[in-house]
Parts: structure tokens; sequence; C-alpha cells
């Protein structure tokens, strides 16, 4: 039947209102493409099955997507009167149990629920979703982070009605708003509406909508044209396709109301080819729209007639530029016009035409139903309304997100895409695909509109924004996307066809270690060439994510160029194992793995020692970098290489096994190095390999720094240090100690007698809270306090000691005030839990050894009694907004608490100490105290000294202390010789491993080394963490996939 | 070409209202009949609708969904999408081209199988993601490959 009256639309509404609102359970299907494709229609096989071998009397019913794609599938429960529940990360066991506790016996299954609709959720009010007494214990969809800052708009029905029911369109208020305009408004009335509401084109661009739909108006025609451009190309977005599998309708009523506002009486709808279920859902909604009268000749009852095609794309991304667009519905190449003529005067077939994206034409209808006011009222003030973003890449909780304009960039990584996946480090997100730009940190503050997002060099674009995280390097992004364009590519214009792929030349050089010093100004210069000298925005925004790559992370290009390196682990030409690319020190992990696989300790522990001489300690206390981005981490659990590193020594010292370190002929040059911790000693150690002749100036009485005076023993006994140690001076290293700068020996004195020097003096004095009475009695540094015990000093604490920080000097203050009888320790803390910065492994072990934690509290004063601090009036905080880096600010509230305790201990952070500054002089130093040196050759600003270590660098970790000690080792000798001895070096071993693929891809459990119970080691400096046995040992060591064989594989 | 395959061609040109201005339906439509776009094919087609060979050859070659070479009995299409590149999509591409011993845009000896790469399925919520003929698979994982393609002989 032909819809003419309002009357019929209402009672094609009832029909689907029926539909709708079914007075029976029903189970809800969302089967677009994502649904299907993270297994949906299995589940819905299934429960066709189960249902009719139950005799179950309950309906199925299938909806688009809701955009909740991080929990897929989903299957959704109604029962009648009550709220709608929905399920996630279904599989058909989890199915069935649902459909037998919740559809049948009516109670909902809580362990595998997401969240329920007790309402509804956009901003439709036509049959909208039943209001319901929430069930206890499952969140409503309004409280779940995900949608707390979602305005549904766009998405009004996408994952409520059947994308193939016009009927349950209907019901939701479907082509009321296009009979109102086909009955009630004039063609200009509609164009007011639609330019007074601010709607912009939401295909990127941004053009005001109703201006655009003036001049198609305004222009001379006898036949005039409307398109929808579905050609959603850019990676990364697939919003558009959500509508067109979800909702489709709106799109067409849009298109409608659009035609009879400008006058055409022909369109198309041009979808990608790529999205095969939106063409068939369409071209039924089409059909559907034509038997109601909706579409063809007289829609609505009306005298106007509008017929709309479907044209289906051939797979090319330059047909989402309108001209492009018009040129492949004319059957043509996909090659962009000059504008003008712009499309509203001579556009499809010369005809005036106007081209929307989907979501602005899915948005014309709301805003007819509601007004101008209301929608012009949500947004910014340049940029009105909502957009959907697709919030994909490395986040954890991905989907469809659709937001008001001005919502923070930050706010949607954050408060609603939960941060980065697998705890790595957010680094960017990418907006706008191949013509945008990303977005690091410090800018994550900005509100989302167009003007914001340009100022920035990023765009909005379709709405993709892409997150990446530590592991993603920002030089392949950039190549990623050259690579994109340099394809796509229509090629009239000289500078986007050319100029495009000589930029990628340019990437490919530097991603494969093949980069020069100039190649970073020619990447700007040709880029900004490319930009303005293109006809379209395919060329004239191609290099955007260059230029802001170039930009914010200018330091990875630098890196990839200067040292080679993609400290990402993704230019495959730059690495052979993840792991040993992301230990600063660069020990070759899969080679000491295969080793001990193989039974051969000591020749693993050599393998260690050639870079890096401190592996027992590293297999303690190291924070093993390399484990997060072990290959194996993917797959089951990353392997331990910590423990293996540890147990390859133990045993080669349990056996007294002595290494063997290779040593280059000893040369006449002469370096000394003042500081004998981590670096200093790492550097003596490399330099000596070198053939230098090292003395060491150590100020205490005893090498080892930080790692003798701050680690506690029962995280590194003194004769694992003092064994590490021993092979630094076997091999030749001369040490003074007792010996203090400008005290002992002169600066220049040194300078004068030594070829070079290198300063490593670590940043070894507390760092002062700055509050009054903090030098009183009964207050103690951190460090001094580990210092002290570590001498065989017991320092008096008292009965009860509080510990200010949160780091992992705090907590080896904790559990060594514990072992020292100390009854009553107390942690206290600014953040929270999980915001400490000291190892997740201490903090547990703190906590198992009875450590009392206070979180989210700051000092405010020291409580003095008879000339003694005998507490601290802490300020309560509490958890603020995210700030740029992921991390809640703690804000201050009104409340305080009293802590008193024997003891008060101050641990937040360490400094360099500016005596020695001093001594050496101003020009040495940053601003910030430390020792200021040149990023890649740590050469300081006096040409024969060098610096590293905390010293240079702030308090960092011991690995990072020994890689810089190393990497200071190769400067000097590069500067002293003129060539690199560590090829020398490289050359001179002789330790050979197995090079088999191993075949391993089955799971297989973590092997854990076991620990000292709880209650047993507090009363002891014991070591706490066990070696691993040589069982345990191999089973791990047989789980690595030896990435650096399947890496030179692929080399070759 | 012999007379069935030009009458078939008849059929699909006489199918289209205004051909002349329809060409990649028109392609479209002998690709889906035909698998891929024969030269001969190509060559009646421009001759009917009254263009030249190089004019069909200049679209066939623009859009790459057009195949001129005959494909595998299925095509596997690895989604190289933003979200997909930095979820490992590399990893995806690398482990097919050595299971199947082809590059992209080739086909395997027996028939089976063609790659082909594409930038953005839309699924990007559950990448890394692969399309096998019309079927789409998310959130892949190298160790899952196997398992996937023996569903399709």
């Amino acid at each position: 039947m032909k819809i003419q009256k309002l009357s019929d639309l209402e009672e094609i509404g009832k029909i689907g209102e029926k539909t709708l609102r079914r007075g029976k359970p029903q189970l809800i299907f969302g089967l677009g493409t994502c649904g299907i494709a993270s297994g949906g229609a299995p589940l819905k096989d299934f429960a066709v099955e189960y249902l009719r071998k139950t005799k179950t009397d309950a309906g199925i019913s299938i909806v688009g997507c809701i955009g909740l794609c991080y929990v897929e599938p989903l299957v959704d429960v109604k029962l009648p009167g009550k709220p709608r529940v929905t399920y996630r990360d279904m599989t058909v066991e989890k199915l069935k149990r649902v459909i037998d506790e919740h559809l049948i016996g009516g109670r909902p299954v809580k362990e595998y629920a997401l969240a329920q609709l007790a309402g509804e959720l956009s901003v439709n009010v036509n049959c909208p979703l039943e209001s319901t007494t929430p069930y206890e214990g499952i969140p409503t969809y309004q409280e779940l982070p995900f949608f707390l800052k979602q305005l549904r708009i766009v998405l009004r029905n996408c994952g409520v009605i059947n994308p193939d029911s016009l009927e349950e369109y209907v019901a939701r208020g479907g082509y009321k708003s296009a009979f109102k305009a086909l009955h009630e408004m004039k063609p200009e009335e509609v164009i007011e509406v639609v330019k007074s509401s601010g709607l912009r084109g939401r295909g990127g661009a941004g053009f005001p909508t109703g201006l655009k739909w003036q001049f198609a108006r305004n222009a001379k025609g006898d036949k005039k044209y409307i398109i929808c451009n579905a050609d959603e190309g850019d990676p990364g977005a697939y919003m558009n396709r959500a509508v067109l599998e979800g909702d489709p309708h709106t799109v067409i009523e849009g298109m409608v109301i659009g035609a009879y506002a400008i006058g055409a009486s022909e369109g198309y709808l041009y979808v990608r080819a790529e999205y095969p279920l939106a063409v068939k859902t369409l071209e039924k909604s089409i059909k559907d729209a034509e038997k109601y009268g909706l579409l063809g000749e007289n829609i609505l009852g009306s005298n106007f007639s509008f017929k709309l095609n479907i044209m289906e794309g051939a797979g090319a991304f330059v047909c989402g530029e309108e001209t492009a667009l018009m040129a492949s519905i004319e059957g043509k190449r996909g090659e962009p016009h000059p504008r003008p003529p712009f499309p509203a005067e001579a556009g499809l077939f010369g005809k005036p035409t106007n081209i929307n994206n989907v979501e602005s034409w899915n948005t014309v209808p709301i805003i007819i139903e509601k007004g101008a006011a209301w929608y012009s009222s949500i947004g910014t003030k340049g940029t009105k309304g909502t957009k959907v973003f697709s919030l994909v890449g490395k986040i954890n909780r991905s989907g469809l997100v659709e937001i008001p304009f001005g919502t923070t960039v930050k706010d949607v990584i954050y408060e609603i895409g939960g941060g980065a996946q697998n705890n790595r480090a957010f680094k960017a997100v990418q907006t706008g695909g191949p013509s945008g730009g990303c977005i690091p940190p410090e800018h994550l503050d900005v509100g989302i509109d167009y003007e914001n997002l340009k100022a920035l060099g990023a765009i909005v674009g379709s709405g993709g924004m892409v997150v990446m995280d530590e592991d993603t390097c920002m030089v392949d992004v950039a190549k990623y996307f050259l690579g994109f364009t340099t394809e796509e590519s229509c090629g009239q214009c000289t500078l986007c066809r050319v100029g495009l792929r000589r930029l990628l030349d340019v990437l490919d050089r530097i991603s494969t270690g093949e980069g020069k010093e100039s190649d970073i100004d020619t990447l700007n210069h040709l880029a900004i060439q490319v930009r303005d000298g293109s006809l379209c925005a395919l060329g004239g925004t191609a290099p955007n994510p260059v230029l802001t790559t170039l930009s914010y992370f200018r330091n990875e290009y630098e890196e990839h160029i200067k040292q080679k390196k993609c400290i990402a682990s993704v230019c495959a030409t730059l690495f052979d194992a993840p792991c040993q690319n992301t230990c600063p020190a660069g020990t070759n992990v899969p080679g000491y793995i295969q080793l001990i696989r193989d039974g051969k300790y000591q020749k693993a522990y050599e393998l260690n020692l050639e870079d890096n001489p401190f592996p027992s300690i590293c297999g303690r206390v190291c924070e093993h970098p390399c484990e997060g981005r072990c290959q194996r981490g993917q797959f089951d659990e990353p392997i331990a290489i910590r423990e293996l590193k540890r147990f390859c020594v133990d045993k080669t010292l349990e056996k007294k096994g002595k290494p063997s370190i290779t040593k280059l002929k000893p040369n006449n040059k002469q370096v000394a190095i003042v500081g004998g911790g981590p670096s200093g000693l790492s550097a003596a150690y490399f330099l000596t390999k070198l053939g230098y002749s090292t003395t060491i100036f150590e100020s205490s009485g005893k090498l080892g720094g930080m790692m003798r005076w701050a680690i506690p023993k029962y995280r590194l006994p003194h004769r694992v240090l003092d064994n590490d140690i021993k092979n630094i001076l076997d091999i030749g290293v001369k040490v003074r100690l007792g010996c203090i700068i400008g005290k002992d020996v002169t600066f220049s004195e040194l300078a004068e007698k030594y070829d070079v020097l290198y300063l490593a003096v670590g940043a070894q004095l507390d760092q002062k809270l700055g509050l009054e009475g903090e030098n009183l009695p009964g207050m103690m540094p951190g460090l001094k306090f580990l210092h002290d015990v570590n001498n065989g000093v017991k320092p008096h604490i008292g009965n009860s000691i509080v510990i200010i920080g949160g780091g992992n000097v705090a907590v080896d203050v904790a559990r060594t005030a514990k072992r020292l009888g100390c009854e009553k320790v107390t942690m206290c803390y600014r953040r929270e839990k999980e915001d400490m910065p000291a190892y997740t492994e201490e903090c547990d072990a703190a906590w198992e050894e009875g450590i009392n934690f206070h979180f989210l509290v700051a000092p405010e004063k020291v409580i003095e009694k008879d000339g003694r601090a005998v507490g601290v009036v802490f300020k309560k905080m509490k958890i603020g907004n995210y700030d740029k880096w992921g991390r809640r600010t703690p804000l201050p509230t009104e409340q305080t608490i009293e802590v008193m305790a024997d003891t008060i201990v101050t641990a937040i952070g360490q400094v360099v100490d500016q005596k020695f500054i001093d001594t050496i002089g101003h020009e040495f130093a940053t601003s910030r105290g430390t020792i200021k040196v040149d990023k890649y050759n740590q050469r300081t600003t006096n040409l024969k000294v060098y610096a590293g270590g905390d010293a240079a660098t702030g308090p960092a970790s011991v690995i990072d202390a020994i890689s810089q000690g190393k990497n200071a080792a190769r400067s000097i000798d590069k500067m002293l010789s003129g060539e690199d001895g560590f090829i020398e070096l490289k050359k001179k071993s002789k330790i050979k491993y197995s090079m088999k693929l191993p075949d391993n891809e089955k799971k297989m459990i973590r092997q854990k080394p076991s620990e000292l119970l709880a209650k047993e080691r507090v009363c002891s400096f014991d070591e706490v963490v066990q070696c691993m046995d040589a069982r345990c040992a191999k089973k791990e060591a047989e789980r690595c996939f030896r990435c650096d064989i399947m890496s030179k594989e692929a080399k070759e | 070409m012999n007379k069935k395959e030009k009458t078939i061609l008849d059929e699909i040109i006489s199918s289209i209202p205004n051909p002349i201005n329809s060409k990649i339906s028109l392609l479209q439509k002998v690709q889906a009949r035909f698998e891929y776009l024969k030269e001969e094919h190509m060559k009646y087609i421009a001759k009917s609708i009254g263009t030249s060979y190089t004019d069909i050859y200049g679209i066939a070659t623009f859009y790459s969904y057009f195949n001129l070479y005959p494909a595998g009995r299925h095509t596997i299409l690895i989604c190289e999408g933003t979200s997909c590149h930095v979820k490992g999509g590399q990893r995806i591409r690398k482990k097919l081209k050595d299971m199947l011993g082809i590059d992209i845009k080739e086909t395997t000896p027996d028939k089976r199988f063609s790659l082909k790469s594409i930038r953005c399925l839309g699924c990007c919520g559950i990448s890394p993601v692969i399309m096998v003929d019309k079927e789409t698979f998310g959130r892949v994982k190298p160790t899952a490959l196997e398992d996937i393609l023996s569903k399709f002989k």
C-alpha cells in the first residue's frame, strides 16, 4: 500500500511497534558485519535450534550494531516488562546457560552481563525503549563508562530496530519528518531549518550543509541530483557502515527531504564495494520504501517525486572525493576535477548536484523533528551537534562512540575508551585517517571540533580515531599512510603522483637504517609542496601524517637516522628480536635463552657479559622492559627473561665457573671515571674491554653505588654484587676508593691527567618535602635509611614508622623496616595503588608482608613534640579527572588525617648532589640540576668530558644506568680512536648457539621461581626470590619463539 | 571467445539501461559472471557500447576490484587498515604468504586461493581482520589461520 496520509503512516508504525514491543521473551542478536565477523551467526543458529528443541516460546530479533565492538559477540535477552540485558563475549556454552536461566528461568546471569537497557538510550522519543525497574547488580548502559558521555542522535536506532523493517523505523518516528517537510513546509523553509541548525558536513570538510543546499537550490537547471557519499574509505572508520547496515532508512528519509528542498528528482547512494551487507540492506530498504510510496512518484501523497539509485563502488579511495565520485557514477575513471565549477552548479552529468555524507543525511530527519534550536544547543560555538567516532587500535574499549562536539580527546581516550590496552603507555591518537594527523598526550585536553583539531595539524575528517601506544613506531605510521595514499592517488597531479612517492622513498630509507641527516628537512619541504600543489584533498591532505609525526615525534625520526634504532621494535631491518631491541643494553636475549635450553649455562652467562657487566643484578632487580615486548606475550605469557638471566649466572657460580671476557689490545689512552655505581662501573668495564686504561674515583669506601647502598639485601645479596664487581676489577679496572673530587683531587687535575672523563655520580640525595620541621629528629630521608642498613648500621626507628612516597625506594624502606622488627609500618602515597611507580611485584610483596597503606594522602605538616617529629598531618585527596597521561589527578579535600609514628621517612624522589655541580662548574648543568649531555653521544659542553646515568638523566633504572655507561664508552672510543671498537669486540666473540627455529606454538604456562613465604621472610634479610631449578629453566627456555631467527630469515 | 560467451555478454549489456554511462556497473556484472575481465571480452564490450578498448581498459585498471587475471576459487582479502596495521596485521600477512607460498595479487598453483590486500574492511573494532570470499573474520591470530582456511576447499 502507498502511504498518502499521516494516518497511513501511523498504521505502519503500529505494525512496527508490535514487533518492537513483542509481548513474549526475546533473544536479540546484533548481526552487522562486525557482529558476524565476531562469530554472531553461529550463536543465532544455535539459538534457533535450541529454542525449537526446548519448545521455548520466544522470539528472535536481529538488530544492527550498537557500537560495543570490544565485547562482541553480543546477545541480548528481553523479558516483557523487564529491562533488556546485554551479554558480552558470548559463546554457545554461555548462550545455552543464558537461555536456560534468564530467557526461560527469568533470572539474569550477572557474571556474563555487560549492562542493561532500562529505558531509552538515545534522543528518540517515539516508541522509546520500555522504561523498567533495573535488575540489581547489573549496571545500566548509562552507567557504563563507554556510554557516560555519549549522546546518541545519529545512532538513535542502531541496535534497537531490525534494519530490514521499515515498519519498525516508522514506529520510531521514521518518515514523519519527510511527511512534515513535504506537506507542511516549503523547500526554502526546510533549507532555513537546516541552516539554523548549524549542521556541518560530516564527510570531513565540515562545510555548512544548509548553505550547500541553498547553492544547489539556487542553481539553474531542469534536472538536479543529490548524492549520498557512502564511500567510507578511511582506514579505521566504519561509522557509516553501522548506519547503513543498522538504520538505513534514516539516510533514505534524509535524502527525500533534501531532494525536496533542493528540487532534485533523482539521487544516488554510492556505497563502497567493500560493504556487501550494506549494499544488500540498502537495496531491500529502497525496494520497501518504493513499495510504500516513500520513494518514486508522488511521495507520501504529495506532488514530489524522487528516484533513488544505488551504485556500488569498485575499490578506489579517491572516489570519496566528490568530483571523483561523480565521475565514477558516470562510469569513468575516478579522477577529480578542478572546482569551480562546484557540484552545486554543474555536477553529475553536468547538472546541479548536492553531495552529502551518510551521517549528514541521517541527521536531517531528526533536525526537522526536533527543530534547529535543539540541534544548535549541542556542541560548541563553531561546530554544532554530535559526531560518531570509531575508537579503535590499541585501546581497551574499542567501538563506535557518538559524542557532542566539545568533548575532549582525553575524555574519549581515557573515560570512554579506558586507556591503552595491556598497560602499555599511550603514545598518540590518529584522527581523520590518511588525511589527518596524530595528537600526542600534550594536546589531549583539546575539545573536539573542526577548528581545534585543525590548529593541531589534525582533522576531524571521517571520525576515525586510531589509538597508538609505545609499541607503535611513528615513522612507520607515516610510511604506512603514505603507502596508502601513493597507491590511491589518481595520478593526475605531478606533485601528488610523484611527490608522495618520493616522500615514501625517503621514509623507506629512514625505516631501513639508511636515513640521512638532511632527510627531515627534505620531508618537511616536500610535504608542504605536495600539500599546496595538489588539485584535490587526497594530495592536499596526504602529507598531514608526515607533518604531524615530524612535529610531535621528531625524536623518533632522529633515532632512526642517527642511531639506526626503532625503539618501538617495528622497523624490522633495524633489529632482530624485540626483547633485545627493547633492552637498553641490547642484551642478546634469544641467544642466551637458547644456550640455557641447551644446558650451556656458562656460555649463556658469557653472552650476557658481552652487553652487560651486571647480569646477576639485572637478573634480580631489573624492571624487564624486554618482557613487556616479548612476542610470546601475545600468544600466552611472556618469557621469564629476567629469571633465566639470573639462572645462568647462579648456576655458573655454583659450579665455580669463571666466565671469560673478551678484550681488545691495550692502547695508551687513559680514562677517568667519577662514580663507582652501575653507570661508572659499566663504562669502566666496556672501556677496558676496548683496550683503554681506566680508573674509577669513588667517594665512598666501596664500589656499587645505588646497587649496594639502596637496594636491600633481600632483593640483592651483596655476595652477588661483589661477584659482578670482581669480574670488572679482574679485567684490569683500577680504583681509588674514598676519593672525593674537589677535596682529594681537583676536577682540573683529572681533566689534565686523563684523555677523557666520564662523570657518573648518580642522583644520591633524597628530594626534600619542603615542609617545616622536616629536619627534626624523628624524620629521616629514605636513601640515608637504606644506606645505613646496607652499611651494617641499624637505625633507631622505634615501633612504628611512616614512609611518605610510592616508588621503589619507599617500598624498599618499608620492607626493610619490617625486617628490622618494626611492628607498624605504614606507607602513605598521594595517589592510588595502581598509580604507584614502584614495581607491582614489590608492592604485592609488601602487602603480603603486612605493610599498611594509606592512599590519596598528601603530607601537609610535620607534627612536632618536644623538638622531635612525632607524626604527620596529611591532606586527604580525592580522585579528579584524568590528566593527559591517563592518570587521575589527585585533588585536595577539606579533610585531614593525622598519622603518628616513632620515625617518619621521606622517599619522594632523588636528586643530583648540587655540591658536585658546584665543584665542576654550573656551565655543565641543566636547569633541573642534572649534567647537560648530548642525547646521542653523551658528551657534555666540554669535549673531553662525558656524563651518564642518573646524574645526567635524573633518577632512572639500573639497566638505564648500565646502558648509559656502555653507550658513553662507545662514544668515547669513537672519539678517541676514530673507529667503532664494539664491532671488533663482536667479531672476537666465539659464542655460537643453535639457529634452528623451534616448534613450540602450543600453550605453555610460564614457569615461576619459588619465593620465601611472607611470614618467614620478614624475620631476615635472606633473599626472597629463589633461583629456578634446571628443569623449570629448561621448560621456560623452550617457550622462546626465537624471533631473531624469523627476523633474520625475513631479511634474507 | 565463443558464441555462448558472446550471448551472455549481450544479455548483460542489454540489462543495463544506459550502458555507455554505466560502464563500471557493466564491468562489475561481467566480472561477477566470468570471475575476471578477459581482454577479448573487454574489447567486445567496448565495441558494443560504442567506446574504445583504451577507455574500458583504463577503467578496469583504475579500480582495484577488477581482476584482469583469473582468481582462485577463494579470494582472501587481508585488511591493511590503520587499526589492523597497529594491531599486528603485518604478522597475519606474513603468515598467509608463508602458508600459501604466494605473494599478494597471486594465486596458488592449485587455484584454491588468491591473496589480495585491501585498505579497510570497516571492522576496525575487531582488528586484525581478514575476509575470505564474503565471510569476514575478526580478532585474527596467526595461529588461527590454518583453521580458518580449512573451511574453504
